[in-house]
């Protein structure tokens, strides 16, 4: 004021001021001061002028002042919560259309803050397609009736983010609502509303809604799983000593479920009384130990039937490390248990099944060499303890024989290439030297890996043995039969030198005494006549023993010829040689021609030749075996020509003719006369016989007989 | 010797041409022969006192020409054996050797060797008989001996002197004197040493 004044005074300027004045009673009072400055005569200025209290005037414009500041703050204040709590208001004329957004609205639709200015339709477009019919519909009926409809719907962000909102709208009556007449009579001409975004809300409703959907689902299942595996869990309040029960257990324990705690004692009488202290020792070793508890036990139903259980249990401790709960699950096992008993019954009836039969089962892989299951019975039949831990596959494969897996060896090779059974027969030697004969049948199922078979394993010593002393016997047999017929050989070729020896050694004493007679002086002619007459009789003699000799085998011959199908000599001696042909591993392969003549011949002199030929050509091969073919062919001039041929050790380099001479043979019991005697029968029907080496190995043996049979027929 | 007529040679074969042959080579060189079939034949003939010897087939129809060795020695027939045989062993051929034969010859057989035989056979038998006469005229000697004499005989071949012998038999040393003199007189032993051989000869059984 002063400030003013002391420039007023100097410049002569007018005054217009406002300023207080502090009354003597304190109050404070705002004056309007107009003053016109003028000079008086002596040139001093002078001022003239009023003074108007304002105080009131200053007063009102002091609470515009502050209204205004708060209603901004208020609006500040407002869009700010608007904003935190994502909600907007909105305001719709309905007489223009014009549509009022905040700028939260703005936000939660997606767009800048007064982006652009609002009309309905273009919020009716960002309303998403499937709410916007039920959105507008009977808005108006509710508004009319004076609810304050409250509305849920998707909104699409320009984005494409959908967003949920809900709008809560109330309408007004006129611009400034400050017309109540107009309320009851008049249209509403507005109508003013919020929209909030919910989606997250919803989101979390939602999720909550999951959870706890999928907890009780949870719960359902746990049930279900509990009462398809009897399986039922129990949480022991330690303190308390009681316990609570899963439905599930109760059904175990064969009760009916119930709410509420058991007492602790109450359970342990359900136990059976044999497993009780059991039962009991495991609980107080687990709150001791903290170890989880795994005990088995049996329980007495109400209705008295045992039940096997297997409980667990684990207890909870609180900070301190107070033991205050266990907690744990009762399983209803008497069903496995059952079953295992009667598993082991029935293993225990296999195993001593197999014991008696001397027959083993297993299973195993032969490729990798795993063994899948070998019985006990199987264990011991190659001396092994099964008590003694598990058997590897090589333990069992190296008690077999050398010479024997050799054989065995491409049989398994063969079947597990082409996914057959096998069986076969092998010795093993066991660790303890006993050696045995065993039969390993094997079954592979083509749906399994390759090598795995399944199969039993059979003690077949006794068999074997048995079959060896048969075999023996036969041999024995076949044997004696050698000898009785070498011995027969023997004596017929001693008696036939005796017969030629004695007159020939006669005409030799003889002759001696004839030289004597004639070196007698003088000559004794006489004698010596008689005595030439009697070398000539013995002579005579040694012919005559040979003649009846060759007729031996000729006597009656022409008699006895009868047309015979050599096709079936062959093939009776076939079947006749097939068992000692067998034995060498030797295969007779007769290769016939189809018409073959047939002859006129004496039967058992044919079956002879075959039987002797067909014998040495055995003979031949009995150590490597080989095979033994018979050919036959009849030539242009009707000759009949057979020839057989063998595989085994040949003929001899030199006098390969000497071989059809008498008594030699190239076998220790051999009677050298098989091929002696072939040749006279042959001979005797006017053909030949004779042998040539095979180019690759062993020789043939051929035999012409000469036909002509159509005359004798 | 005191016979001197032709040694006899037997045969034995089943084989006619054989028997024959031999006997027509033994009467070749100037001995007589005679032929049997079998053993039986043989022995039912009338024995030779003449030297004689056998040539013997092994294989013989009904009893071998073994058996037959043997069966003659059973009987106390002694004569020299040789065999023939078509096919004769080592064996069997010990075995007849063993049994006394002579020879064992194989059929065919060089004659030499047979008549070789025969001659030894023949030379055994001789001797042979020389001491089976010997023997039978001692024991002719010594069958003319009184009892007494004999028994005194035993004693002094056995070495005692005549006082032992007379203390022996209870008589007087003059009276065994008296036996000791005939008995040496009737067996014809010209000392004592003789008289030793002709007891061994008669196999006398010493007493003591």
């Amino acid at each position: 004021m002063q400030e003013i004044k002391d420039r007023a005074t100097q410049s002569g300027m007018d005054l217009d001021v406002e300023h207080r004045i502090l009354l003597p009673d304190g109050a404070i009072k705002y004056l309007h001061a107009v003053a016109h400055a003028g000079r008086d005569s002596s040139g001093n200025v002078e001022y003239m002028g009023v003074v108007t209290d304002i105080t009131e005037r200053k007063r009102a414009e002091e609470e515009r002042r502050t209204l205004s500041r708060d209603l901004q703050e208020s609006n500040a204040r407002l869009e700010e919560a608007q904003r935190v709590a994502h909600v907007g208001y909105w305001e719709w004329d309905l007489e223009t259309g014009e549509v009022i957004w905040s700028d939260e609205t703005y936000r939660i639709f997606g767009l800048k803050p007064q982006e652009r200015p609002m009309d309905l339709a273009t919020v009716r477009e960002m309303v998403h397609p499937e709410d916007r019919e039920a959105l507008y519909r009977g808005v108006d009926v509710e508004i009319d009736a004076g609810v304050h409809p409250v509305a849920e719907f998707q909104i699409v962000t320009p984005t494409g983010q959908v967003r949920t909102v809900r709008a809560i709208t109330s309408k007004l009556w006129g611009a400034m609502s400050d017309d109540p007449d107009n309320e009851s009579s008049g249209k509403a001409r507005r109508l003013f509303g919020t929209v909030q975004d919910i989606t997250e809300i919803k989101r979390a409703e939602e999720a909550h809604h999951t959870l706890s959907r999928d907890l009780q689902e949870s719960n359902a299942r746990l049930e279900e799983a509990q009462r398809v595996a009897h399986i039922g869990h129990y949480e022991w309040n330690l303190i308390e000593n009681c316990v609570t029960w899963s439905e599930e257990l109760y059904r175990i324990y064969g009760l009916p479920p119930q709410k509420g705690t058991i007492d602790a004692a109450t359970v342990l009488e359900m136990i059976h009384p044999e497993d009780r202290e059991y039962v009991f020792r495991e609980a107080e070793e687990t709150i001791r130990s903290g170890i989880h508890s795994k005990a088995e036990h049996r329980i007495v139903r109400p209705d008295g039937e045992v039940r096997f259980i297997q409980g667990l249990g684990t207890v909870k401790r609180d900070a301190s490390g107070r033991a205050y709960e266990m907690f744990g699950t009762g399983q209803d096992i008497t069903d496995r248990k059952l079953a295992e008993q009667a598993l082991r019954r029935s293993q225990f009836y296999l195993s001593e099944g197999e014991r008696l039969a001397h027959m083993g089962s297993w299973a195993c892989n032969l490729v990798t060499r795993e063994i899948f299951h070998s019985s006990d019975e199987n264990a011991h039949m190659y001396g092994f303890d099964p008590s003694q831990g598990p058997i590897s596959f090589d333990s069992y494969y190296n008690t077999i024989f050398p010479e024997d897996e050799r054989v065995l060896r491409p049989k398994l090779e063969n079947a597990i290439s082409s996914e057959a059974d096998y069986d076969v027969e092998f010795r093993i030697r066991r660790s303890d030297g006993v050696i045995r004969w065993l039969r390993g049948i094997g079954h592979h199922d083509p749906s399994q890996e390759i090598g795995e078979y399944v199969g039993i394993t059979m003690d077949i010593t006794e068999r074997k043995r048995a079959e060896e002393e048969r075999e023996r016997l036969r041999q024995l047999e076949a044997d004696l039969a050698r000898i009785n017929r070498v011995n027969m050989m023997g004596e017929l070729a001693a008696a036939l030198a005796h017969e030629i020896k004695q007159p020939i050694a006669a005409s030799i004493t003889s002759a001696n005494a004839l030289r004597r007679w004639l070196a007698h002086d003088p000559p004794d002619l006489e004698r010596a006549q008689a005595t030439a007459t009697r070398i000539e009789q013995d002579a005579n003699r040694a012919a005559a023993v040979i003649n009846s000799l060759q007729s031996f085998y000729r006597t009656g011959t022409p008699a006895e010829r009868h047309i015979v199908d050599l096709k079936e000599i062959i093939g009776e001696m076939t079947v006749l040689l097939r068992v000692e042909a067998d034995r060498h591993s030797i295969k007779i392969h007769p290769e016939l021609e189809a018409d073959m003549p047939k002859i006129l011949a004496n039967r058992v002199q044919l079956q002879q030749v075959f039987m002797n030929l067909m014998l040495n050509a055995i003979e031949a091969m009995k150590d490597t075996g080989g095979e033994l073919t018979i050919k036959s062919h009849a030539n242009p001039e009707d000759r009949l020509i057979v020839s057989i041929s063998d595989t085994g050790i040949g003929l001899p380099a030199e006098n390969a003719e000497q071989i059809f001479d008498p008594f030699h043979t190239t076998k220790p019991q051999g009677t050298g006369m098989g091929l002696t005697i072939t040749r006279s029968i042959v001979e005797s029907y006017g053909g030949r016989v004779w042998a040539t080496p095979n180019q690759v190995a062993g020789a043939t043996f051929h035999f012409m007989l000469p036909g002509e049979p159509e005359a004798h027929l | 010797m005191k016979s001197v007529a032709v040694p006899t040679v037997f045969i034995i074969d089943d084989d006619r041409g054989m028997r024959q042959a031999v006997q027509d080579l033994v009467e070749s060189i100037g001995l007589r022969a005679e032929s049997f079939a079998t053993g039986q034949e043989f022995l039912s003939k009338q024995p030779t006192s003449n030297p004689s010897c056998l040539v013997l087939d092994v294989r013989l129809p009904q009893m071998s020409g073994l058996d037959f060795q043997r069966r003659l020695t059973e009987i106390g027939m002694q004569i020299p054996i040789i065999f023939i045989t078509a096919h004769g062993d080592v064996p069997m051929s010990v075995r007849a050797l063993k049994s006394g034969a002579v020879e064992f010859l194989t059929k065919p057989f060089r004659d030499q060797d047979l008549l070789d035989a025969i001659q030894q056979a023949l030379q055994r038998d001789c001797a042979e008989r020389e001491q089976q006469a010997e023997v039978h005229e001692l024991h002719g000697r010594y069958e003319a001996l009184t009892a007494r004499e004999r028994e005194v005989m035993g004693l002094v071949v056995s070495g005692m002197l005549n006082k032992q012998i007379a203390s022996e038999i209870g008589a007087s040393e003059a009276t065994v004197k008296i036996h000791r003199g005939n008995l040496m007189q009737k067996m014809q032993a010209g000392s004592l040493i003789e008289l030793v051989r002709m007891a061994d000869n008669l196999k006398l059984v010493l007493r003591k």
